[in-house]
């Protein structure tokens, strides 16, 4: 006999009770599209575009091709304006970053061999996360303005030459490498000459060049608005749907409903007598005590991947499906612990379902499974730490969306670990040392 | 050889001594009945031969094996007291779950739940969940349950409660054929006809403590006081005794000799409308040993 046949048959039990069934899955996906839909107007379903204050000090053709690039993003609305009033909209978060082009940016970039241009970038702190973003669309128009560069070769030419004298100057005895060298910068030259002769001829046009470097130089330029991190609109600010805050919530629900079933599931075979039947066959209490565990350890992992599934169709996009997967595994091994825990609160499953829910519901309030820790008044976060749900809920967010380190994750997956097996450990003692049946 | 053997059990639940001493055995192939009123200790009996309580004192042995230990538990099948199955599974689902504790699987697997299914009379519900069963269906899977793993040794705790005659008779039937294939039982009741038609030997027990221990016969030559003779009298001269009280024309009263007895009566004159002897049965013999009717 297998731990996997006992689960299998525990698993099969609780689907056909409907009661348990519906608290295990229809109830919190109702509650997730609910609080989802509740969540549209705190942020919106579809973000905005990001307000950027351009200041170009270079004015030249390659700056003015650059901010045409960053023009032509979807994601950016371009704000031409000054340094310290873009500065300031930034502190009052009316723009989402600013973005300076130094004098002498049209000299060097787009040459990949010289040193770049320091770009500085200013985000509002709040919205970090679309800093990242917004550097990532810095490299791409960067990389349009190599592009660029190849469309007018004769730009070289200065470079070459310069990097022609460069050699000849240079104080190294060897003879030959100046030759060769000196030979090579002039058939460069030669070439890119005539070649631009010949794409004129030719009537190419330069914009169907294709680019594909991508290289830039930014600078992080520290906007001093200070916002709490802690802060809800700090938190909420990485948010990408609405489902975002609601389907963690979702999921834990639906873990919740798992350990109520299942810790009445042991009294239920006390109370029905096939608790006597496995105990009379060749098992160890131990066994069919795992027995339990590996099934609600597999409901648990059942429900977030229902919950997981429709969020995905509704638009939710993990920024981790590894540390998702940690954060479920932590949050099942911690609400198995639980489970077990429970489960020896009371003889009857009627006596093991109150005082089941009546934990669940202060775990539930406490740790953010009806208002989001983060609204919640400053003591009830403070109290927050003593249910497990917050750090659950807290690790699966951390993999949905806010991008939680491992580093940041573990403290949440140590404490759901640590819970877990002292629960493990509480239930199971008691229930195999149990001796009347 | 001996498959069962319980030597001085004690078994307490805190302060009350469920089981006061008690000891017997079973040769293989034959069946006990353990007959005794509600709460006599059965059960908890049964418990301790199937290791789901350790003894408080004394031991209990099945196939030479304590089984407290798992393999020992390999020979034993149960139909506990109160039915024992998962509701909402079908009763293939549950014979099939069982059988696996026991480690069956694959085509052996699949022939003790086809046999077990038969020996329930099941075979054409088998894929009904157990809740759409009736009382003696379900009964009749509970002990199907206890025999799918092929036991040698059968413990049936009052098999047939709450049983409607049909079921009670089809489960006599398949008890009484397990019998003579061999197998060892164990089986208690209350009720005394099901002890005195299945069992080769009875042990009666009450309040914990085993009185007797023998086959119907020997118990009633030894504990059976005299018959019974129930009559309902149309008549009787004046001047004749009669041997009890005459209540509503009918009478009651014990003797030693009873077809002597009718016939002195007859002889004097006294007319019967109708005429009941009863021999002595186990029901005289619990009332002998305990003061008590088995049905209190
Ligand atoms: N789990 C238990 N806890 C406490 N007392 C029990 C328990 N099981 C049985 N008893 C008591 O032990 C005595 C014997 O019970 P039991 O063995 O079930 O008798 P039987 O099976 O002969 O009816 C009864 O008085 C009963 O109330
Ligand atoms: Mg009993």
């Amino acid at each position: 006999m297998h731990v996997v046949h006992l689960a299998l048959k525990d698993l099969k039990l609780l689907f056909r009770n409907r009661m348990a069934a519906f608290f295990i899955l229809g109830f919190p996906v109702m509650m997730g599209l609910f609080f989802g839909m509740m969540m549209s107007g705190m942020s919106s379903g579809k973000r905005g575009k990001m307000e950027i204050a351009v200041i170009d000090q270079d004015n030249s053709r390659i700056s003015a091709r650059f901010i045409e690039a960053l023009r032509k993003n979807e994601n950016i609305n371009v704000i031409a304006d000054e340094l310290e009033h873009a500065k300031e909209s930034v502190r009052k978060a009316q723009r989402t970053g600013l973005l300076v082009i130094p004098n002498g940016f049209g000299e060097t970039a787009g040459f990949m061999w010289e040193l770049q241009p320091e770009i500085e970038l200013g985000m509002d702190p709040s919205r970090s996360a679309e800093g990242a973003m917004l550097q990532g669309f810095i490299m791409q128009a960067t990389g349009e303005l190599i592009g660029e560069r190849f469309n007018h070769p004769q730009d070289f030419l200065p470079h070459i030459s310069k990097a022609k004298e460069a050699l000849m100057t240079s104080n190294t005895d060897n003879l030959l490498m100046k030759q060769v060298g000196g030979a090579f910068f002039d058939s460069l030259s030669h070439m890119i000459e005539s070649a631009d002769k010949w794409q004129r001829q030719a009537g190419t046009n330069p914009d169907n060049q294709p680019t594909s470097m991508h290289f830039a130089n930014v600078k992080s330029l520290d906007i001093s608005r200070h916002i709490d991190p802690s802060s809800a609109e700090a938190q909420t600010k990485k948010i990408r749907t609405r489902w975002d805050i609601s389907f963690p919530q979702a999921m834990l629900w639906g873990v919740l409903g798992s350990i109520a079933g299942f810790s009445a599931s042991i009294a239920r075979e006390r109370t029905s007598g096939t608790l006597v039947r496995l105990q009379s066959s060749p098992l160890s209490r131990m066994h069919i005590m795992l027995g339990k565990a590996l099934a609600c350890f597999l409901a648990v992992i059942l429900v977030i991947s229902v919950m997981l599934v429709i969020g995905l169709f509704l638009g939710m996009r993990p920024t981790s499906f590894t540390k998702l997967a940690a954060a479920s595994g932590c949050t099942a091994i911690c609400f198995v612990g639980i489970m077990l825990t429970i489960s020896v609160l009371g003889k009857t499953e009627q006596g093991v379902e109150g005082v089941g829910w009546s934990i669940n519901m202060v775990m539930a309030m406490l740790g953010g499974c009806m208002i989001p820790v983060m609204f919640m008044p400053a003591v009830f976060q403070k109290l927050s730490v003593f249910s497990p749900i917050r750090w659950s809920i807290l690790s699966i967010e951390g993999a949905i969306w806010r991008d939680f380190s491992w580093s940041e994750l573990a403290l949440p997956f140590t404490i759901m670990l640590v819970v877990g097996i002292v629960g493990f450990g509480i239930g199971t003692s008691i229930l195999v040392r149990r001796t009347t049946v | 050889m001996r498959v069962i053997t319980v030597c001085s059990l004690e078994q307490s639940y805190g302060s009350l001594k469920a089981v006061d001493g008690v000891s017997f055995e079973i040769p293989r192939g034959q069946t006990l009945g353990l007959l005794g009123p509600n709460g006599a200790g059965k059960s908890t009996t049964i418990h301790a031969l199937i290791g789901l309580l350790k003894p408080d004192r004394g031991e209990v042995r099945v196939m030479g094996g304590d089984p407290w230990h798992a393999e020992t538990r390999r020979s034993i099948g149960i139909a506990p007291q109160s039915l024992s199955l998962y509701e909402e599974l079908t009763g293939y689902e549950n014979l099939s779950f069982f059988a696996r504790t026991f480690g069956l699987s694959g085509g052996r697997l699949r022939d003790r739940v086809g046999w077990s299914l038969k020996f329930a009379g099941l075979e054409d519900r088998a894929r009904h969940r157990v809740d759409t069963y009736s009382g003696g269906m379900k009964r009749r899977l509970n002990i199907a349950v206890a025999l799918v793993h092929q036991p040698s040794v059968l413990l049936l705790d009052e098999p047939t409660v709450g049983v409607d005659p049909q079921s009670r008779n089809h489960i006599f039937e398949s008890i009484a054929e397990l019998k003579n294939e061999g197998l060892t039982i164990l089986y208690t009741t209350h009720y005394m006809e099901e002890a005195a038609r299945l069992c080769d030997r009875i042990a009666i027990m009450d309040r914990g403590k085993l009185l007797a221990l023998d086959s119907v016969a020997a118990l009633i030559r030894q504990h059976g006081c005299a018959s019974q003779i129930v009559a309902e009298i149309e008549s009787t001269p004046s001047d004749v005794q009669l041997p009890g009280q005459l209540i509503e024309g009918r009478i009651q009263f014990a003797c030693d000799r009873p077809l002597e007895e009718v016939a002195r009566l007859s002889a004097l004159g006294v007319q019967f409308q109708s005429l009941q002897i009863k021999g002595p049965d186990l029901e005289s013999v619990f009332l002998m040993l305990t003061g008590r009717s088995l049905r209190d």
